[in-house]
């Protein structure tokens, strides 16, 4: 309810600012802001809260890839494909119409600029995924996913279960070898990712993740926000030091504060 | 499929299974004109009564998936006449279904009473006619009842979403009868019943003894591709044995033709297979789930109704618990 306050009070202030004749300054963007092709009713509030610091282009090399008909509202999977752009300092990913649209903040050191996720929705929405280049531009991509109502606001299965404590942050992945220079990581981590908003659950998620090479250097550096799944799945394109196996190192916290740390074994290219 | 056929009628194979094939794609031509929702109010299903052998009709749902065009008329739902009154098998989408069913069967033989009504299991698509119907005549399992009191509200939204109008005063009624396995004299007939599961948590087998046709409800598809919203495969696949074993004299499948030749039954099983075996390989692989949506469909597959559709959804329904079975365990500190 919080947020629905703070979200009115961010409309009466855009009102007001548009009426007083100084819109143009509530933005650092220069120039005009492109029409959006997935024709959000509230793309200009989105690109001034998420992409407010760049130019932005409509780009066909983000590759945002989610089915056109949700079959579960509450596990809508999500895969971000910008390997085709060079030179990548962070991929975000909002859901226009969810309560919260954040998703997810991806800054990918030393990985194939590529994400797959799943994300809860609470009604049908355009998803904008901002890829933003050294350069400062924002390359933009998205589709349309039409929902059943309600993934934001129900608790989560877990809470089902007898104690649910007991299996919090109960980790499986699968690493994979796709070639000498890369691998694929799909890490599955049990969290129940409460929104804050199903009655009586306070917000409690896991809100980031690092990926780290054996000696230290960072992989890749995630922000997760509250629409992601329960039992968040990320899957990763590692780019690799050398052919040899290595343990990748992964740090994540959620938001009461425990921290988990885990190995993932990528095999050797040669095996 | 036990009992064969006689040399005759086998000689009429082809021709029987193609002109029943042909009764089905008329029935989907005559639906295609029908009104969309600028008629709402006036939204009629246009259900024809198909005879497939003595006093046995189907009637034939499209091999679609639900729209607001066809307001779910996508199932199969049959009716016997049982001497002193009507046997049905499943009720369809919608309360308006149900009543369209009534009123085709009483055009169909009329001025008998319905004395048994018969829910295969509990999806939405099955159950959601029972509304025009005496409750105290509905008969379903145990576990069926129990599934579509928990989930009935959840299809009613969900189709309320997907039809429209078509849904209008559409709620869930549970049987007003409990079944189990054995064999009931309905009329002047005898129904067994076989309960198995797989393609949700209990599937009723129902066979009219007299004439020995098997309704399969979702447990067998025939050139529309199987649904898993609810499935156990391994539990499906020794469900699909057990029907194997069984001697009919046909099929009528939940969605598709009548199916003389157990067709169903291998098409139904080879496709299960090809689900989870591609489905563990990209889970092993990593893939995403829209990757895996993404893979190509054999063409062995791919001239199924509505496969892609029912590809993508399954990957939703069935990756999860793959993914927690398949992924290698990792040790936490915290």
């Amino acid at each position: 309810m919080k947020r629905k306050g703070q979200g009115f009070k961010l409309f009466v202030l855009c009102i007001s600012l548009g009426l007083s004749g100084v819109w143009s300054q509530a933005s650092a963007r220069d120039g005009e802001l492109p029409p959006d092709p997935f024709r959000s009713v509230m793309w200009k509030s989105m690109a001034d809260r998420f992409f407010p610091d760049g130019p932005i282009v409509f780009d066909g090399h983000v590759k945002v890839i989610a089915p056109a008909s949700a079959e579960d509202q509450f596990h809508v999977p999500v895969t971000i494909d910008a390997s085709g752009l060079d030179n990548v300092r962070q991929i975000v990913a909002v859901a226009d119409l969810n309560p919260i649209p954040n998703i997810l903040t991806v800054r990918p050191e030393q990985a194939v600029s590529f994400v797959g996720f799943r994300v809860k929705l609470q009604q049908s929405t355009p998803i904008h995924v901002g890829v933003q280049t050294n350069d400062g531009v924002w390359h933009m991509g998205g589709t349309y996913v039409d929902a059943a109502g309600g993934g934001c606001t129900a608790p989560a299965a877990m809470h089902a279960t007898e104690n649910w404590m007991d299996t919090l942050g109960l980790t499986k992945a699968v690493a994979r070898r796709s070639d000498l220079e890369h691998a694929r990581t799909t890490i599955k981590m049990r969290h129940p990712m409460d929104t804050g908003l199903a009655a009586g659950i306070p917000a409690f998620y896991l809100s980031n993740m690092t990926v780290t090479h054996p000696g230290g250097e960072l992989i890749a550096d995630v922000d997760l926000y509250e629409p992601i799944s329960e039992n968040p799945t990320l899957t990763l394109l590692p780019k690799m030091l050398d052919a040899s196996s290595a343990n990748l190192h992964v740090h994540a916290r959620d938001t009461e504060g425990n921290e988990y740390d885990f190995d993932v074994l990528v095999p050797s290219s040669v095996e | 499929m036990g009992r064969l056929l006689s040399k005759s009628e086998r000689l009429s194979e082809r021709e029987l299974s193609r002109r029943q094939v042909l009764q089905w794609a008329a029935a989907g031509c005559v639906f295609s004109g029908f009104p969309s929702l600028a008629n709402a109010g006036k939204l009629l299903y246009p259900l024809t009564a198909s005879k497939i052998t003595d006093d046995t009709w189907a009637v034939y749902g499209l091999p679609e998936y639900f729209s607001s065009e066809n307001g779910g008329h996508i199932v199969n739902v049959a009716f016997i006449d049982a001497g002193d009154g009507i046997v049905v098998i499943d009720t369809g989408t919608s309360k308006r279904f149900g009543e369209a069913l009534r009123s085709l069967i009483e055009a169909t033989i009329p001025g008998k009473p319905i004395i048994r009504v018969y829910n295969t299991h509990h999806h939405p698509d099955h159950v959601f006619g029972n509304q025009a119907f005496d409750r105290q005549t509905i008969a379903g399992t145990a576990e069926m009842r129990t599934a579509l009191e928990r989930d009935g509200t959840a299809f009613a939204d969900n189709l309320y979403r997907l039809l429209g109008d078509w849904m209008r005063g559409t709620d869930t009624v549970l049987p007003g009868k409990l079944l189990a396995a054995g064999e009931e004299t309905v009329g002047n007939r005898s129904f067994i019943h076989t309960p198995l599961a797989g393609h949700t948590e209990s599937d009723l087998l129902i066979q009219d003894s007299s004439t020995g046709v098997l309704f399969s409800g979702d447990l067998s598809f025939l050139y529309r591709a199987p649904t898993t919203p609810s499935a156990d495969l391994a539990v499906w696949l020794s469900a699909l044995n057990a029907m194997q074993a069984m001697d009919v004299s046909m099929i009528l499948p939940g969605h598709g033709p009548v199916d003389p030749k157990g067709e169903s039954i291998t098409q139904t099983r080879d496709y299960l297979i090809w689900l989870e075996g591609t489905l563990r390989e990209a889970v092993a692989e990593g893939l995403t789930m829209n990757e895996a949506m993404a893979l190509d469909i054999p063409s062995e597959f791919s001239g199924l109704y509505v496969v892609r559709t029912e590809f993508e959804r399954s990957v939703v329904h069935l990756y999860r618990q793959l993914e927690d079975e398949i992924f290698d365990g990792i040790e936490v500190t915290r």
